[in-house]
């Protein structure tokens, strides 16, 4: 029973409060803050926006 | 803009100034991931054929029941068990993992920290998935859906998930960006959430097992969320990733995505126990699953319209792309899993579709539509950068799309009308029993050609697969029959008089 006490309050109370912390963290840092930066982040100087990056069937390759 | 042979050019060092210096950081993240991410995607392919051929069987005996019947540890509820927990455990958990930490580094912008230990988690992991399986082909299933393996694999799953979970979030922490995407948060959510769910439901159903139907509300709570919160986030953060990647334009909203994000983490958790409506738990527990599956509309909505507007002008490149074909017909179908989810959770659906084969068929839309075509597309954008080779075989890569494509649709399409006519029959008290199940026959023998479609494209995936580890594998292979060459002829020389 303990240990199920533990598990059950771990959910309930431990979880929240991660999230919350998270979330928070998250505002205060600034994630929120810049999303077309955000956006941008799978693209770098090599691989930038407007080039693609898999086309490899239906004879278009050199 | 179209930037040909662009498999392999983002890793080819060679250019002055920041954008060579870009490709070089990309070539070492590739580099520093290639042994354990070739690791989970070999092992997890291999898992996956095995999954094949006892989905295979199981679908033979449900419409020919003597087929191997001389085989005790073939039976039905065996073959059917070691199949869910081989694709489950053995083939998609291991090839999230191997995305997961492909998409953490390149996102993180660092090489993974220590390779070495997480390619030994890998070992742990399938001698855990071996032991498991091994354990529920010789009858020791716990017969708890989903958590069937036997408890003396767990430990060995769960100390090498912790290792993967914890480096996970050592890569996370020395990351180079500072700012998140989108795809960060679910994988992150991802790795966090699964021990929390596959420890609770151990301890609570296994080592220290509530009583009565509390162990069916827990067990729901964790099969339905292993989907939710597992597998979901990582599909949905490589649909985020690779889509935009692929065609070279960023996502439509980023908003968006954080909104669908924090409301996935807000409702799915709740969703399990609509798969207990009729049985015999409190009301409002079931209530409270059914009015948080219909508030997944706002996740589902919101990632669909997120997906389909970054798509828009664009779909025509799904014939050149192979990544894209695989994960927009996965982002499609996550759509509409999500959706047939959402209508099966209402009490008057899930009245006539529960205990029949639309479960089934559902299943598949998610797991295998959605998630597995996701991850087959994250593959063929991941190994060809790691092992430096482009794909061998175009041909192949088209017998896997359209193989696994028509394969799942013929599965699905059919089971999923079935299922309904088949819950209408049962409910119906003037049909025999024994009819239901004469009518069901011909839908399942349809079941079976599509996993031999389903069969057909894993089997080219594999050969494809294989193909191209033997050419990265050819620059190392040469020198030494070099050496051997060089070693007979100097053998032959001494020989001479």
């Amino acid at each position: 029973m303990p240990v199920i006490a533990f598990i059950l309050l771990g959910s309930v109370v431990l979880l929240p409060v991660v999230a919350l912390w998270a979330l928070r963290w998250a505002a205060a840092a600034g994630q929120f803050r810049c999303p077309d930066k955000a956006a941008l982040l799978p693209f770098d100087e090599s691989e930038p926006v407007g080039v693609e990056t898999d086309c490899i069937l239906g004879g278009n390759r050199r | 803009m179209i930037q040909q042979s662009q498999t392999l050019r983002a890793l080819l060092p060679g250019d002055a100034g920041a954008e060579g210096a870009q490709k070089t950081a990309l070539a070492e993240i590739d580099a520093s991931c290639r042994v354990p991410v070739l690791f989970f995607f070999i092992s997890g392919l291999a898992w996956l054929l095995a999954g094949t051929v006892l989905a295979l069987v199981a679908s033979i005996k449900l419409h020919t029941p003597g087929f191997l019947a001389g085989w005790e540890w073939l039976t039905f509820s065996n073959v059917r068990t070691a199949h869910l927990n081989t694709v489950i455990y053995g083939f998609a958990s291991q090839i999230s993992v191997g995305v997961s930490i492909w998409l953490m580094c390149r996102l993180c912008r660092i090489p993974l920290p220590a390779p070495g230990l997480v390619t030994v988690a890998n070992l742990f992991y399938n001698l855990g998935v071996t032991v498991g399986v091994g354990g529920i082909l010789l009858g020791d299933s716990t017969a708890i859906e989903w958590l069937e393996m036997p408890r003396y694999a767990t430990p060995i799953l769960f100390f090498s998930y912790a290792l993967i979970a914890v480096w996970t979030i050592v890569t996370f922490r020395l990351r180079a960006e500072r700012h998140l995407y989108v795809s960060q948060w679910y994988l992150l959510a991802a790795v966090l959430w699964f021990p929390w769910l596959y420890g609770t439901a151990q301890v609570m159903l296994l080592i220290e097992p509530v009583r009565g139907v509390v162990q069916a509300a827990v067990n729901w709570w964790f099969a339905h969320n292993v989907l939710g919160l597992w597998f979901t986030p990582i599909g949905l953060a490589s649909i985020y990733y690779f889509i935009p990647k692929v065609i070279g334009r960023p996502i439509h909203s980023y908003y968006l995505s954080v909104l669908g994000f924090w409301s996935l983490a807000l409702f799915y958790n709740w969703n399990g126990m609509h798969h207990l409506v009729g049985g015999p738990l409190p009301a409002w527990m079931i209530t409270i699953s059914i009015v948080a599956s219909v508030m997944m509309l706002i996740p589902v909505i919101t990632v669909a319209i997120n997906h389909h507007f970054t798509m828009v002008g664009h779909f025509g490149k799904m014939r050149h792309s192979p990544t894209l074909r695989f994960i927009v017909f996965g982002a499609f179908s996550y759509t509409l899993a999500s959706l047939q989810g959402v209508a099966s959770a209402l009490r008057s659906v899930s009245e006539v579709t529960h205990f029949t084969h639309h479960t089934v068929a559902h299943a598949h839309l998610g797991m295998y539509a959605f998630f597995t075509m996701v991850m087959f597309g994250a593959m063929y954008y991941i190994l060809p950068r790691i092992t430096q080779r482009e794909w061998p075989s175009n041909g192949l890569i088209s017998l896997h799309f359209w193989g696994v494509a028509l394969g799942i649709i013929l599965y699905v399409v059919p089971m999923s009308l079935m299922g309904f006519i088949q819950g209408t029959k049962l409910n119906d008290p003037t049909i025999r029993f024994l009819d239901v199940v004469q009518f069901t026959l011909p839908w399942l023998k349809l079941r079976t050609l599509a996993g031999l479609l389903l069969a057909a494209g894993h089997a080219a995936f594999v050969v494809n697969v294989g193909w191209l580890l033997v050419r990265m594998f050819e620059p190392y292979r040469k020198p030494v029959v070099r050496i051997l060459t060089g070693e007979a002829e100097t053998l032959a020389a001494g020989k001479q008089p």
